[in-house]
Order: C-alpha cells, then structure tokens, then sequence
C-alpha cells in the first residue's frame, strides 16, 4: 500500500473524530480565550474589551469567596474524597469475606445520577423531619443547621460529593493493592516491620503513582464542582457555598455577561494547569 | 490488571476454629490472621465494616425508596417512621405524571444510546486509525486529543456552549452527541487495546486481500469486545448521568433529559412525589450496574494502572 | 474508507436536517390568507393540568377564529428564564411571543432582542386604555416594544385560615410590623411546623425581598443618581433588625432557609406559613401551581407603607418575526390577554376551574373603561369575598409605586448575604453586613461605570 494512499485511508477513519474534537474540543479553548476578552450577548456581534472582563471579574463582589470556598471545599474534599477511601481500601484488601457486596455497594452511589443523590441529600438536611437531624435527636445530640448555616453548609456539601464520588477511588486502589507483590510482604515481614510500618515502607511506595494521579485527578475534578451548590444551596448562605465553577455559571447566565465567565474560566483553567504541571514534576522526579 | 472475579477467594470449608482461607498475600500475615486474637478482631472489624457500608450505602437508598411510598403527612412526620405505616405506590404515578417521566426518560435513553452509536463508531474508526494505519502526525493527533483530558470539563463549558448556540445547536440531540464523540479517553483506551492485536492478525487477513474496513470489521473488532464492552458502558452510563451540558443544550421541557426536569420540577411537588422520581431515575442505572458490574469494575482499573 | 465517508455524510445530513428543520412551511392556507405558524410562550405546567387545558382551549379556539395561523405553545418554566433567554435568540430557538418581566425590560429593549411593534399596537384593541406608566416602560425615542401584561404593587399576603386558627382576625390583618410581630408569634405557636412569617434568603429572592421591606419602609436601594449604595440607613438596619428579631427571639420564620422563588410559594401552598410579603399574583399562584386552598388566602396593603415596589411583565415579539408572525402574535395577545372576558379575562371559566377569581392582580388597565369592565366581571364571578382585598386595592390605589434599582440581580445578589445572615445566625451584626454590602455595592457600581 503506498504511503499516500496509506494516509488518506487513515485520515478517512480519522475525520469524523478531528471534526469532532476540532468544533467541540480545541476550538473552544481557543474560544474561551477569544472569548474573555470580548463581550458578547450571543445576538449582536461581539466587542473587543481588552482586560475589562478580568476586571470585571475580579471586582466582583463573590470573586473572592469563591475563590477561597473553592480552596476550602476542594481541601475538605481531598481529606474526605481521597485519604478515606484509601483506608478504605486497605481494609477492604484485608478482609475475606463479603468482598462482592461491598465493593458492589460502595460503588452503588456513583452509578446514580448526581441529581438523585443531591436530591436526596436535600431532604436527609431537612432542620425538621431530615434523616441527619432526626438520628442526631436519636443520638441525644442537638440539631444541626446543614445547608442552613455558613459554618456547616459546605462540609455538608463535601458530605454528598464525598457520598457519591468515593466509591471510584476506592475500586481504583483496591485493584492497585491487589497488584503489590506478596513477597514484599514476607520480606518485610522477616525484617520484623509491624503493621504501620509495613503500610509505610510497602504499601504506600508501592501505590505512589496512583496515589498521585488520583491526587491531580481528585483536585481537578473537586475545583469544578458546580451541581451541589447549584441545587443544594444557591451559593448561600452569606456566599459560604459560592464556588468558581457556580460563579462562572452566574456570570454568564444570571448576568449574561458570557465574557467575564470566560475570563474567570481562563483564571481557572491557568490555576489547573499549575497543578498539573507541578503534578508531572513529582510524578517525574519519583525514582519509582 | 486483575480480574476482579479472580481474586475473590474461595471459602474455605473447614473444621472448627474455621482458619480464614487467604488465597493471596496481605499487610496482615497469614499466620497472624489465624492466631486466636487475630481471628477474633477481624471477625469483628468484618462486621464492622459490613454494617457501616450498608448504613452508609444502602440505608439513604433504603430510605428514598420508603419515602416515596409514604403520604405527603408521613414525609414530613417527626420523628419518621422506619416502615411506611401504610405504603401506597402512588406517588410514583404522581411523579410519573407530574415530572412527566415518561418524556424525560424516553429522551434521556435516546441521548444516551446516540451518543453510543456515534461516540462508538467515530471513536473506533479515529483509534484504529491512530493504532494500525499509522497516519503521518498520528502521534500529535494523539497527543492533542489527550491533552483535552487535562482540560477539565468545566472550564470549556462557556465557550463549547456558545459554539453550539452558534452552530445552532440547542434543543438538538446532536448537541450532546458531537461533544460526547470528543472523548480523549474512549481513543486512548480503544488504542491501547488495538496496539497489542498481534500484527500476524492483521497481515494474514491483508494477503487475503482484505481492505483496512474490512480487516476493521473481522479481524479487530471481534478480537476488542472486552475493551468494546468497557468503553460501550462508560458512554452509555455518562451519558445518562451528565447534568450541566444537558441544563444548557435541552431547554425545551419536550427534550429535557430526567437529569435535568427532574431539579427543575422538584421545588414544586411533595417530597415524597420527588423521592418517588428519584427513584424511577435511579432504576435504569442501577439495573445497568447489575448487569454489566464486572465490566464496569473492570473498566474502572483499566485506565488507570497501567496510565 | 468508504465508511468513514458514510460516517461524515451522515454527520453532514444530521446538520442539514438541522437546519432545514427550523425553516417553516410556506403552503397558503385555503382561505387564500397566508399561511404562517407563531410559537408563543408561557402555556401553564402540566402541574397545573386545569390552566393548561383552558389555554389549549384558547389556542384552538384563536385558530379557529383566525384561519391560516398555526399557534404553537412552549411550557417552559419559568416562562422566562435569563439563563436561555439569548442563547434562545441567538439559536433560533426564540417563540414568536414571549414575555419579558419590569427587571429585564431595559437589558431586552436595548439589545435589540425585541421588535418594534409601534406600527402594530392597533391590533391591541384596548391599546389606550393600559396604564399610561405602563406604556411608557415599554416604549423608547417614542417606538414601542410590549405589550404591558402585568402590573402590580407589593402587599402582605395573609392565610386567613391560620389567623383564625391562631384567634386572629383575618378580617383586620395587621398594619404595623409590631402587629406582624405579634401575629406571627401566635401563628408559630400553633405548634411545630408552623411559621408565622416567611421570607427568602437566597438565589437572589433574599436581595429582591429586602428591597420591597426597605422600599416599604421608605428606605431606598440606591441613591437617586444610581451611583451610590443607600440601604446602609435606618429603614435598612429596620428590615434586618425585625427579620433577625422574629427569627432569633420570637421564633416565628422556622429553622429552614427558603432559596429561590418556588420554596415560600410551596410553604405558601402547604397551609402552615401565616404571612409573606409579595403581589397579589402569589395569591393566584399558591393557588394554581402550588394546590393552596383558594379561599384561605388574602392580601392587604404593605404594613406601614411609605411606597411599594412595582413589578410586572410585557408581552414582547421576537426581532426575528416576519411582519405576518408579528401580526399574528399580536393578535394572539390581543385574544388572550388583552379582551374583556376572553382569555386570561374569562372569569366565568375561571370560576369554573376553581382559579381564585376575584384576586385584584393585576392594574395593568388602571381605572380606564376596560380596567372598569374587567373588574366589573371580575366581581361578578368572584368566587371569593372581594371585600378581602379591599384593603390591598385601597392601599395601592395611595402608595407610590418604585421601580427596581439598575443592576438589579446583581445587587440583589449581594443583598442575599445580609438576609442570609440575620435568618441563619443569631449573633449576626447587623450594622457590619450591611457596611459590608455598601462596600461591595458600591464597588459594583464603579466597576459598571
């Protein structure tokens, strides 16, 4: 087959995926750039407006809040999100019995659509009749506000992403533990390495490249958390709940000012990449 | 990779004290799992465990279930009752009738099998492509369509949105489905797959006289089913889950996806109405789950391992 | 090969179907009239399954009287919705007929987002006789662009049913907000669930009810240049104050906060909150879309009130309509909104369908002879005591009406916060959050210019 012909038979397979990733892919990064430095209302032609939309941006009011909620929910997240289903799993590798119902239910919540576990979430903080309140009073505790107050309500917002995102990570490292070769084990053993330090000289090497390509992919993934403010607590209240990704969504369909949401998303989408980048160092620098 | 059902380790069926069969090498020591304590404490760190997974897993399912078989009164009742006093199925029918499922359900499987189709065939045919035919820039091509996945979704949203308003796009199936073939991950595992086919394969069904669809059609694809299987269900279950791309593109109550009616109708019905849609929302995938849970599992670890 | 040609032909179509499909069918309709087919706005819920029938039943009836126009109705809700409002215009997806509210009029009018209907208002029959005030908020260098579909002022609606239950007197509703106080107190002492007083905290419903308390109380948003935040006075600290007060001391707005427009109106409708702040419109919505019992509802004037926020909505016509479209949704409006005991002014049907007839919701007309027939008919079909709104109808009649301040969303935005504050924390300083959303109102302004 000659080279030509080798070429355009494959760039024949290949162009229904480049027209694809080209409009719906690559284009709107180059758009999201264009797009932050014009203003738009969709109808009439667009306008050049410099940097008055990352001004505009960082002028507003929440431009902060969400900025520091972000950090705030994507921290409590990664404590929540990312070291607790690694315990999890631990245990979990550990156990004999029960194996197939337990990975079966932790997983069950990611396999629902987000909108069913939010909505569930909505009614268990229910102050009255909610499940969360109702057990606190089975408790002997006293009620909490939840969604209802500004120091509880983006834990309670990391409670339902943590609920229904863990169940991934979890299967994720268990299949990595399950790849740790045994013999590790028994020479750490014979060393005479208890438990923890096991856990700390075997395990946790072992698993270090996942463990830090869930960190990159948990951070990315929590910093653009949107649908749990969005219906759970309209950013409120006192903005505690505002984040990026929700005040972008405003900008460009509370405000219509589909610009300034993409000078924010330009911001966020920068911050990302950083952490990418440092990411990939760590990954390289491992000797591992 | 590991199978997941390989793993799973056979009881064993011994006499008293019962050692805990361990089929393959832990933290924890095969002898000091069968010391007397050691026996002791996992048996009950096993009962532990069970009980919280099912508390914290399936109790809120239990609960949303129970709920949407209870009266508006009961719903609201505090303290709540465990067992609906007198369960009644109608508030599914309410819901059904209110959120109008029926349209929101039809629409969402539609959405979400088109995206298979098309997802499955563009992303096939662009993998095989990159793996077999070897283009000349196959590898930057590759690498621009990977590097969208370090893009997070969120972030292009704004501007992929006003493409499609551009393109005219809104309220059309094909809103979801272009952007939904864009998928980085689909062409790499698809690829990965395709690059270990043996080349014997392929070049004995080329001397045959076979042309590059046809070696596509029976050589590769039949050997792919595995990967097949594990890309087919992410699509499917992605497309049935995504909730912000719909809320913007599906506007029309005639097209929303269940996703999407259901948060717009939900301030406005019972709570047991909206568990009662909640519920019928979550059937679908969870039959999916049942059926397809080994190559969900599967599919879960065979992205990230070895990536 | 030739797959992947099949594969983007089939692409290629889907788009040309696509495109194809919005393009309307031109074939003349028997009578020899042109044929031409208008989508139009707003066709109730299926929640609300008797309102939805009554506008099919318009619709058919409008095509019959009308042969060659094909209506097409939209349900979507709210009926309008920022969030696709120009996307839906840019994409061709706009209905030929859809409804824009007071706040959005400028932001429509000056984007060029609506048609000029000025050479059309004749097909409006009763066109001189809407509110004058009305006409002139749709109307800009003398050319029109609404049909004024609505217009109301705040009042303080009241479940007469809870005040009898709680031995009040639903007849004589409270006047002051010491009287609002003590009513709500009694009201949430009916035992557990029920809220005397309930008001918004977020989604920008907080910030809209703080400015109809402050406006009530003579306070003002902004100051009369626009430059300048100006609820950082009394009347402010006032709303904050007896918010705070009635949530924190007398315990009588319940524990839960309540974001976006449907949570009150579905508490509303529930039968267990005493009283909120808000138009007669609430009254019919509680009733249609959230099951209220019609007659447990009533409305007086604004306690204590210095002036009343004004709202409303007008009917507006896509940029993009031919002049037959827009004759056609013209006459449409005219049918359904604007005729004395047709449409939406069918009072007879109403009653029929158990709407509360007889709720003065809408002013549009004012005191001209079509506002005087539609309340004439309105009366006599009443299914409730008019006498009950009696109240409500003397007090607007004397409270001057106030506009939204500019930026409206935004602001109401930033005034979330401070109502948020006081309904979810007890130690709320009020004097520093209000400080605090001068600043940043203030800063806004700026940044708008």
């Amino acid at each position: 087959m000659g080279v030509l012909r080798r070429n355009l038979t494959a760039y024949g397979f290949l162009c229904a995926a480049l027209f694809c990733f080209t409009v719906f892919a690559w284009y709107p990064m180059v758009r999201e750039f264009v797009l932050s430095f014009q203003r738009t209302d969709l109808i009439n032609p667009p306008e050049w407006v410099g940097l008055a939309n990352f001004q505009g941006a960082v002028q507003d009011p929440a431009f902060w809040e969400a900025w520091l909620n972000t950090v705030e929910f994507t921290f409590l997240a990664l404590v929540c999100g990312y070291a607790v289903p690694f315990v999890v799993a631990l245990v979990l590798n550990e156990l004999r019995h029960a194996r197939a119902y337990l990975r079966f239910v932790v997983y069950l919540p990611v396999m629902l659509p987000p909108i069913v576990a939010v909505l569930l979430f909505r009614w268990f903080y229910d102050p009255g009749p909610g499940l969360f309140n109702q057990l606190l009073d089975l408790a002997g505790l006293p009620p909490l506000a939840w969604l209802d107050s500004s120091s509880t309500a983006l834990i309670s917002l990391v409670l339902v992403a943590t609920w229904m995102n863990m169940g991934s990570a979890t299967l994720i490292y268990l299949a990595a533990l399950q790849n740790i070769p045994p013999e590790l084990y028994e020479a750490a053993e014979l060393d005479g390495a208890g438990i923890f330090r096991r856990i700390r000289h075997v395990t946790i090497p072992q698993t270090r490249l996942i463990l830090l390509l869930m960190l990159m992919l948990q951070i990315v993934a929590t910093m653009q958390v949107f649908i749990e403010p969005y219906m759970l607590t309209g950013g409120g209240p006192e903005n505690a709940t505002v984040t990026v990704a929700y005040l972008m969504y405003q900008f460009a369909f509370s405000q219509m000012n589909y610009g300034q949401a993409g000078a924010l998303g330009m911001m966020l989408m920068l911050v990302l990449l950083v952490f990418a980048a440092l990411q990939l160092r760590w990954t390289r620098e491992d000797p591992a | 990779m590991t199978s997941v059902a390989a793993t799973r380790p056979k009881r064993g069926r011994a006499r008293t004290p019962k050692p805990i069969h361990v089929q393959f090498r832990t933290i924890v020591s095969p002898h000091q799992l069968n010391s007397r304590w050691g026996r002791r404490i996992y048996w009950l760190v096993l009962a532990a465990v069970v009980v919280t997974f099912s508390l914290a897993f399936v109790f809120p399912l239990y609960w949303m279930v129970t709920g949407a078989m209870k009266t508006p009164e009961e719903v609201a009742q505090v303290p709540p009752t465990l067992v609906p006093a007198q369960p009644t199925l109608a508030p599914f029918f309410e819901a059904w009738e209110l959120f109008d499922i029926g349209t929101l359900l039809a629409n969402t499987v539609y959405y979400a099998l088109g995206a298979w189709v098309f997802c499955m065939c563009v992303d096939v045919a662009a993998a095989y492509a990159l793996s077999k035919l070897r283009p000349a820039f196959g590898n930057v091509i590759l690498g621009a369509m990977l590097a969208t996945l370090m893009i997070p979704p969120m972030v292009i949203l704004i501007p992929l949105y006003v493409t499609i308003v551009d393109l005219g796009l809104l309220n059309n199936p094909w809103g979801l489905w272009f952007p939904a073939a864009a998928n980085g991950f689909n062409i790499f595992l698809l690829k990965r797959f395709f690059d270990s086919i043996p080349r014997e394969l392929i070049e004995a069904a080329q001397i045959d006289g076979a042309g590059p669809l046809r070696v596509l059609w029976s050589v590769v694809l039949p050997v792919s089913r595995p990967i097949l299987g594990v890309v087919s269900i992410f699509t499917i279950v992605t497309a049935f889950k995504d909730f912000v791309l719909p809320l913007l593109v599906m506007t029309d109550s005639e097209k929303m996806t269940i996703s999407v009616g259901l948060s717009q109708t939900a301030g406005a019905v019972t709570q047991n109405q909206v568990m009662g849609g909640l519920v019928i929302a979550a059937v679908p995938m969870i039959i999916v789950f049942f059926v397809f849970q080994r190559h969900i599992m599967a599919g879960l670890t065979a992205g990230s391992i070895k990536g | 090969m030739r797959r992947s040609t099949g594969l983007l032909l089939v692409t290629v179509l889907g788009l040309g179907a696509t495109a194809c499909g919005s393009g309307e069918p031109a074939t003349p309709a028997a009578g020899g009239a042109e044929a031409v087919t208008i989508t139009v706005a707003c066709q109730p819920a299926r929640t609300a399954p008797k309102e939805r029938q009554a506008w099919d039943d318009d619709v058919a009836a409008f095509m019959k009287a009308n042969p060659g126009v094909t209506v097409k109705s939209t349900d979507q809700q709210p009926c309008f919705d920022p969030k696709t409002f120009g996307p839906k215009l840019a994409g061709g997806q706009m209905e030929t007929v859809f409804v824009v509210p007071v706040t959005n009029y400028n932001d429509v009018i000056s984007q060029g987002q609506a048609l000029d209907i000025t050479s059309h208002t004749n097909l409006i029959k009763n066109w001189n006789d809407l509110r004058p005030d009305a006409r002139e908020l749709v109307t800009r260098d003398g050319k029109v662009y609404g049909v004024p579909n609505v217009l109301y002022s705040v009042g303080l609606v009241y479940n007469r049913a809870l005040f009898t239950q709680a031995g009040l007197d639903p007849d004589n509703p409270p006047k002051t907000w010491a009287e609002v106080r003590e009513a709500a107190k009694k009201i949430a002492a009916l035992g557990p669930g029920y809220v005397g007083f309930g008001e918004y905290s977020g989604g920008n419903t907080g910030g809209w009810h703080f400015t109809q308390a402050i406006y009530g109380r003579g306070g003002d948003v902004l100051t009369p240049d626009n430059t300048k935040a100006a609820f950082n006075s009394p009347e402010g600290k006032a709303v904050l104050q007896t918010l705070h007060d009635m949530r924190w001391i007398d315990n009588s707005m319940g524990n839960k906060l309540l974001i976006g427009w449907e949570s009150l109106m579905v508490a509303m409708g529930g039968g267990k909150v005493g009283m909120m702040l808000g138009a007669p419109d609430v009254v019919t919505d509680v009733v249609t879309k959230f099951r209220g019992k019609v007659s447990d509802y009533g409305i007086t004037g604004f306690p204590e009130a210095k002036a009343s926020l004004s709202g409303g909505e007008a009917y507006m016509i896509n940029p993009k309509a031919t002049p037959e479209q827009a004759k056609a949704g013209m006459a449409w409006i005219d049918f359904r909104f604007n005729t004395v005991g047709k449409g939406r002014f069918d009072f007879a049907r109403g009653k029929a369908i158990g709407n509360p007839v007889g709720v003065p919701d809408n002013a549009v007309y004012g005191d001209s002879p079509t506002g005087q027939a539609i309340q004439a008919d309105r009366v006599k079909h009443a299914t409730l005591p008019v006498e009950n709104y009696q109240s409500y109808v003397e007090a607007a009649a004397t409270i001057p009406p106030k506009a939204e301040p500019v930026h409206a969303q935004e602001i109401y935005a930033v005034l979330d916060v401070p109502m948020s504050a006081v309904l979810s924390r007890k130690d709320a300083d009020i004097g520093q959050l209000l400080a605090e959303a001068e600043t940043k109102v203030n800063n806004l302004l700026a940044a708008k210019g």
